[in-house]
């Protein structure tokens, strides 16, 4: 592999990706972990841009370096508490079974990496992409084409993952306090008898002084009102 | 450039991610692992899309993301839970579920 500005850029890249990734993995204070997460984020955005991929290098720094990270950012400040212990092996089972997995990626990353790095796909060349490769319209263009129903079923997942994230993180006490107000609800309607009607504000309308409320409500209770007159 | 440097830098940050989900005892750290695995995936993806001319990588790797963001909310959002009820995310307290 003869040194040209490519290789340069790669290994700087990767160099900063690994470090990054190093850190996170090792740092006690979770914001500095977080801090070289995003580290990390940028460099493999650069790493994608190397590849053509314009849109998802686009996409690596809105999403992971912003959204996903400002969310990581929030429940650290959160839940920020001293770490015991950094690390624990507790129980044969965890062990072996991390020895294990381990070991298994360490040797399939050997195979490729020294044994199939001359198979024809491994050893392609970078130098030449097809004409308007990575960008927003040919990318688009097989998303919207050939990838319609997994498209849409990754957008029903977003949704479940909105209205999952939104109850679970609904507190106890937000819980207690709708409680308490159905609560009081019912014991106004309870006292005031069916002669009055609530609105969803809290808000009081008494039947007869308005007319559309009681054309609105005749066949429930229109007749109790009437005979209180 | 050949694209097998890329599929060995995947692997090694694959494996500092594995490191990390198995080692640390923080569930936040734990789960950043996780989107460092994550993406040591996507750089898989795109890499072999490169060599092989072809942009369906391209869009697994924007599915991965998606599928990541909304790990990473209910993910969180049940670490906030738990930090509520048992004041704690360290994963060797969070026995609950044994036995």
């Amino acid at each position: 592999m003869t040194i040209n500005a490519e290789v340069v850029l790669f290994a700087v890249l990767a160099l900063g990706a690994v470090v990054g990734a190093l850190l996170t993995i090792s740092r006690p204070n979770p914001v500095t972990a977080v801090m070289s997460l995003v580290g990390t984020f940028f460099a493999l955005a650069g790493l994608y841009a190397t590849l053509d991929a314009h849109f998802l290098t686009v996409l690596q720094i809105l999403v992971y370096a912003g959204a996903i990270m400002v969310l990581f950012i929030f429940v650290v400040m959160i839940l920020n508490r001293e770490e015991v212990s950094l690390v624990s092996w507790k129980g044969f089972f965890i062990r072996a079974l991390g020895a294990i997995a381990v070991g298994y990626v360490v040797v399939m990353s050997v195979q490729v990496v020294l044994y199939s790095r001359d198979t024809a796909v491994l050893h392609a060349s970078t130098s030449n992409p097809p004409a308007g490769y990575g960008t927003v319209a040919t990318v688009g263009a097989s998303l919207f084409r050939d990838f319609v129903f997994p498209f849409e079923a990754i957008s029903l997942l977003l949704m479940v993952a909105i209205v999952g994230g939104l109850i679970l993180s609904r507190s106890h006490h937000q819980t207690e306090m709708a409680e308490e107000r159905a609560r009081h609800v019912d014991e106004i309607r309870h006292k005031a008898g069916p002669a009055v009607k609530l609105l969803p504000g809290g808000g009081r309308v008494v039947e007869g002084e308005d007319g559309d409320a009681e054309d609105a409500s005749e066949d429930e209770h229109g007749h109790t009102a009437h005979a209180g007159h | 450039m050949p694209i097998y440097p890329y599929i060995a830098l995947s692997f090694v940050l694959f494996l500092i991610g594995t490191v990390g989900v198995l080692a640390r005892r923080n569930a936040i750290i734990v789960l950043m692992s996780i989107e460092l695995q994550l993406n040591a995936g996507n750089l898989a993806f795109l890499a072999f899309a490169r060599a092989l001319g072809d942009v369906k990588g391209h869009v697994f790797a924007f599915f991965v993301i998606a599928l990541a963001a909304a790990e990473a909310a209910v993910g969180l959002a049940i670490l906030v839970g738990i930090f509520r009820t048992r004041q704690t995310v360290n994963l060797d307290e969070l026995t609950l579920m044994k036995r």
